[in-house]
C-alpha cells in the first residue's frame, strides 16, 4: 500500500534516473574562430542598480538546466580574476564609482557585457532622480542583452559569443 | 697567543667603559664604540683560535680580585659562546655609535654598554665560582642599569623591578649550586669540581643541578621562569635589547650544558628529560604568544623564549642520548643546539636592532600603529626582512640549516631504543613543527603589518632611514644569516669541538666536512649552496620569462578595495585582527582579556552609538603563578609589618630580648 511518506520519497527516487534535466540549446552564435575569448570567459558580475530581475535570469542561466558554464563562461568573485564585467542595472549614483573602479581593475583586453534593457540606457528607471548622468562605459557595450529582463537562453547565447563554444 | 687576545680583548672592553664615562659628551659615544669594536673583533680572533686548534687558553690572576683571584679558561664550549656574544657585540657597538636616543647617550649609559658587552665576553671564559659569580653579577646588574635608562616610563621601570628579582633570585640559586659542588670537591675552580664530580653523593649532585638549572633557565628565558624575559626585553632601548636576546639569554644555555655537562659530567637520564621538557613547553609557549602579540618588541621577546626552548630540546636531547652512552647521536644533537644559539643570535639580534630603529623612527612599536614603513626605511626593512626569513626557517637562510640539523638530531635519536627518550624527542619533534608555522604567522604579521600596506599614524608616514651605522650594525648581523644558512659546513668543525668538550672525550664528527650539511654515517646530505643557487636561478628564470612574454609595460593601477569609493589606512589588516583565528584556537592557552562595551542612542535602544573593543594577553603563567606569589608575599609583608611602628624603644626592646635569648641557648 502505498503512504504519503513513500509518495513524498518518489520524486526524489525518480530524479535519480530520470534524464539530465539540463536543455539542449541553439547553435553557438559565432564559430570558435571568430570568438574574441575562444574557449573559456570569465566575468565579473556587478550589479549597478538593478531591481534583481537581472540577476534572477543570469542565476537561472548559470543554473542547471541552461549552465552556461559548459560553454566556457564563469562568474568569478574578482575582477582580478576575469576577462570582463558583466552590468546590470541603470547604473545609479551609488554605484557608478565601484562600477568604473572595477572596469579599470579588469586588466586588458576585456570585455564590457551590459545585460538588461536598463544598461543599456532604457527600461522603466531611466531619468530617475537616483541615476547617474551618463553611463559612460556602459554606453558602447561590447555585448548587448537586451530584454527586460533577457531570459537565460539569451544571456547564455550573448556570451557563448564571446566564446564560440 | 690566544691567551693574551684574550686578555686584550677584555682590556679593551674595559677601555671601552672607561671611555664611555670619561670622555667629553661629543666623544663619548664614538670612543666606546670603537673600542668596544675592538673587543669583540679580538675576542672573536681569540675564540677562533681556540676552537681551530681546540686547545683551551687560562689565564689566572691573583691580583685583581682579592683573596680569591681570577682564572679564565678558554676551551672550544666556551669560544662558541664568546665567538657568537663577540659577533653581536660588534653589530651592536656599530649601532650604538649612531643610536639617536638621548637616553643612551649619557655617560652611564655610553660606560654601561661596552661593561654589558664585556662581562658577556667574560662569564664563557671564567673558570672559577668567584670569577663566574662576579662576571655574572656584573651582567645582570650592567643590564639592569642600562634597562633603567628608560626609567621615566612606568613601563621600563615594572619591567626592571621584574628583572631584578628574577635574576637575582636566580644568581642566589646558582651561587647556591656552585657551593654545594664546590663544597664537596675542597676548591673554587671549575677544574677542580669537573674532577670531583664523580665523586659526589648523587642527591647532592641532582640538587645541585636543579637549583642551577632554575637559575640558568631564567636567564635563558624558558618556561615558567620566563616571564621577566618579556618584560625587559621590550622596554630596553635597541641596542640593549639585542644584546640581552642576542647574547645573555644564550649564557642561559651556557650555564645548563657547562653545570650538567661538563661540571657534573653527564648526570642523570631524568635531568635531561626535564631539560628537553621545559624546551617544549618553552618552545610552543613562546611562539603562541609571538603569534599573538601585536607589539613588535613583545612579539620578539617571546620569539626568543620560542627559540631558547629549541635549544633546550636539542640540548636535552644530547644530555639523554649521552646518558645513555648514544655519543655520537648525543654529539650531533649537541651540534644542532649550539647552531641553533648561534644563529639565533644573529637573527634575532639583527631583528631587535631593526625594531630598535623602527621604535626610533615611528616613537612607538604598536604594529598597529606602523605600517608602510617599506618605503619609508628601505634598508632597514630588507634587514629585517632577511632576518624575518631566517627565523621562520626558509632556505637559504641560517634557520633552516640549524632546523633541519636540529629535526635530524632528533629524528635519529629514536634508534637510542629507550622509551622516554624516545618519547622526549617525539615530543621535541612535533614542538619544532608547531612552533615553524606559528613562528611564521607572527613574522608574517611582524613584517606584513609593520613593514607594508599603508601607514597607520602620520608618524609612521613621516618615519625616517635610521643613521648609516644603525643600518651597518643591522647588517653585519644580516650576513651570518645568509652566509651560516649558504654554507653552513664552515663552522661544522668548529661546532663539533665544542660539543666534544662539552660531552667529554673526542667524539666522532657528526657532521661530515664540506660546504654542505651531510650527516656522519648516512647518505643524507643537503647543500643549502645549491639550494640557494637554485632558488635564484629559478627566481631570476621567472623574472627573465615574465619580462620576455609580456610586451606592453605593466599598467600601475590602484589597489583592488571592492570598489569602494575611501579606501583608508584604517581598513587593512591589523595585527591584532590578523592573528585572530589563531588566538581564538589556542584560546585555552592564551586565555585573552576580551571586552565589547556597546552604548546605545538615548532615544532607542535598537541603535548602537558607540562600540569598545578592547582586547589585551597577558601571559596566563605570570597570572596564574606569579602574582598570587607576589599577593602571598604583600600579605606576609603586612603581617610583618605589626612587629615594626617605627619607635626605637620597641627595636631596643627586640635587640635586648634577642641578646637574652641566645644567651639562654647559649648557656
Amino acid at each position: 500500500m502505498i503512504t504519503s511518506s513513500t509518495v513524498q520519497w518518489l520524486p526524489p527516487l525518480r530524479s535519480l534516473f530520470a534524464r539530465p534535466v539540463t536543455e539542449r540549446l541553439p547553435p553557438p552564435p559565432v564559430p570558435r574562430s571568430a570568438a574574441r575569448f575562444p574557449g573559456s570567459v570569465q566575468l565579473r558580475h556587478v550589479g549597478a542598480g538593478s531591481c534583481n530581475g537581472c540577476e534572477l535570469e543570469i542565476a537561472s542561466a548559470f543554473g542547471p538546466v541552461y549552465d552556461a558554464e559548459r560553454y566556457g563562461a564563469r562568474l568569478v568573485a574578482s575582477p582580478r580574476h576575469a576577462d570582463g564585467v558583466l552590468v546590470t542595472g541603470v547604473v545609479t549614483r551609488n554605484m557608478a564609482v565601484p562600477l568604473s573602479k572595477t572596469l579599470d581593475a579588469v586588466p586588458a583586453p576585456k570585455v564590457v557585457v551590459a545585460c538588461g534593457d536598463c544598461a543599456l540606457g532604457g527600461g522603466p528607471f531611466a531619468g530617475g532622480y537616483g541615476v547617474a548622468d551618463g553611463a559612460g562605459p556602459l554606453e558602447e557595450p561590447d555585448v548587448a542583452i537586451p530584454g527586460c529582463p533577457p531570459g537565460p537562453v539569451a544571456i547564455a547565447q550573448a556570451l557563448r559569443g564571446l566564446t564560440g563554444r | 697567543m690566544s691567551a693574551a687576545l684574550l686578555v686584550a680583548g677584555l682590556g679593551l672592553g674595559g677601555g671601552g667603559a672607561a671611555a664611555g664615562a670619561v670622555l667629553p659628551a661629543r666623544a663619548r659615544v664614538p670612543g666606546a664604540a670603537v673600542l668596544t669594536g675592538a673587543a669583540c673583533v679580538v675576542a672573536c680572533a681569540a675564540a677562533a683560535g681556540v676552537l681551530t686548534s681546540g686547545k683551551p687558553v687560562t689565564v689566572h690572576s691573583a691580583e685583581i680580585l682579592p683573596l680569591t683571584g681570577v682564572t679564565l679558561s678558554l676551551d672550544p664550549l666556551g669560544a662558541v659562546f664568546v665567538l657568537t656574544t663577540a659577533l653581536v657585540g660588534a653589530a651592536v657597538s656599530c649601532y650604538a655609535a649612531g643610536y639617536p636616543a638621548r637616553s643612551m647617550k649619557s655617560r652611564p649609559a655610553a660606560g654601561l654598554l661596552p661593561l654589558f658587552i664585556t662581562s658577556l665576553l667574560l662569564v664563557p671564559a671564567a673558570a672559577s665560582i668567584a670569577t663566574f659569580m662576579a662576571a655574572w653579577e656584573l651582567m645582570a646588574l650592567s643590564s639592569l642599569l642600562l634597562l633603567l635608562t628608560g626609567h621615566r616610563r612606568r613601563e621600563a621601570r615594572d619591567a626592571a623591578q621584574w628583572y631584578a628579582v628574577m635574576t637575582h633570585a636566580g644568581a642566589a640559586a646558582i651561587l647556591l649550586a656552585f657551593v654545594l659542588m664546590g663544597a664537596h670537591a675542597g676548591g673554587q675552580s671549575f677544574a677542580a669540581i669537573r674532577a670531583y664530580a664523580g665523586g659526589l653523593p648523587p642527591t647532592v649532585r641532582s640538587l645541585a643541578f636543579l637549583l642551577a638549572l632554575a637559575g640558568f633557565a631564567s636567564k635563558a628565558g624558558a618556561v615558567p621562569v620566563h616571564v621577566w624575559l618579556p618584560r625587559a626585553h621590550p622596554e630596553a632601548p635597541g641596542p640593549v635589547s639585542a644584546l640581552m636576546s642576542g647574547a645573555m639569554v644564550n649564557l642561559g644555555i651556557y650555564g645548563i650544558i657547562r653545570t650538567g655537562e661538563v661540571l657534573l659530567g653527564g648526570g642523570e637520564l631524568w635531568w635531561w628529560l626535564m631539560v628537553a621538557g621545559i624546551g617544549v613547553v618553552s618552545a610552543l609557549f613562546g611562539a603562541l604568544h609571538a603569534a599573538a602579540s601585536s607589539d613588535l618588541k613583545r612579539l620578539l621577546a617571546y620569539s626568543t623564549v620560542d627559540n631558547m626552548g629549541l635549544v633546550l630540546i636539542g640540548v636535552g636531547a644530547s644530555g639523554a642520548l649521552a646518558v645513555t652512552r648514544h655519543d655520537a647521536l648525543a654529539a650531533l644533537a649537541m651540534v644542532a643546539a649550539l647552531f641553533q644559539m648561534m644563529n639565533h643570535a644573529a637573527f634575532k639580534g639583527c631583528l631587535f636592532l631593526g625594531a630598535g630603529s623602527v621604535q626610533h623612527a615611528a616613537g612607538t612599536r604598536d604594529l598597529d600603529q606602523l605600517g608602510g614603513l617599506l618605503r619609508r626605511l628601505p634598508a632597514t626593512a630588507a634587514l629585517f626582512g632577511v632576518a624575518a626569513l631566517s627565523i621562520c626557517a626558509l632556505p637559504p637562510f641560517s634557520g633552516f640549516a640549524s632546523e633541519w640539523l636540529l629535526v635530524q638530531g632528533l629524528l635519529r635519536g629514536f634508534s637510542a631504543h629507550s622509551a622516554a627518550t624516545a618519547a622526549a624527542l617525539l615530543a621535541g619533534v612535533a614542538a619544532l613543527a608547531l612552533t615553524g608555522g606559528l613562528t611564521a604567522a607572527a613574522f608574517v604579521k611582524a613584517f606584513g603589518i609593520g613593514f607594508l600596506g599603508q601607514p597607520r599614524t602620520p608618524a609612521a608616514a613621516a618615519a625616517d632611514e635610521a643613521a648609516p651605522a644603525m643600518v651597518a650594525g643591522m647588517a653585519l648581523l644580516a650576513v651570518p644569516c645568509v652566509v651560516l644558512g649558504v654554507i653552513p659546513g664552515v663552522v661544522m668543525p668548529l661546532l663539533a669541538r665544542a660539543a666534544g668538550t662539552a660531552l667529554g672525550g673526542p667524539p666522532p664528527d657528526p657532521v661530515r666536512a664540506g660546504t654542505g650539511l651531510g650527516l656522519a654515517g648516512s647518505t643524507d646530505v643537503i647543500e643549502p649552496a645549491l639550494l640557494a643557487l637554485l632558488l635564484t636561478a629559478g627566481l631570476a628564470l621567472a623574472w627573465a620569462l615574465a619580462r620576455i612574454r609580456t610586451r606592453a609595460r605593466a599598467r600601475r593601477a590602484e589597489a583592488w578595495g571592492c570598489g569602494r569609493e575611501l579606501q583608508t589606512a584604517r581598513m587593512q589588516y591589523t595585527a591584532t585582527s590578523f592573528a585572530e583565528p589563531l588566538q581564538r584556537v589556542f584560546e585555552d592557552v592564551l586565555r585573552p582579556d576580551r571586552d565589547l562595551d556597546v552604548s546605545h542612542l538615548a532615544e532607542s535602544r535598537y541603535f548602537e552609538d558607540a562600540l569598545r573593543y578592547h582586547s589585551r594577553i597577558d601571559d596566563a603563567v605570570e597570572r596564574g603563578w606569579y602574582r598570587p606569589l607576589i599577593s602571598l608575599a604583600g600579605r606576609w609583608g603586612e603581617v610583618a609589618r605589626r612587629a615594626q611602628n617605627g619607635s626605637m624603644h620597641r627595636y631596643l626592646a627586640y635587640g635586648f630580648a634577642a641578646l637574652i635569648v641566645i644567651l639562654v641557648v647559649l648557656a
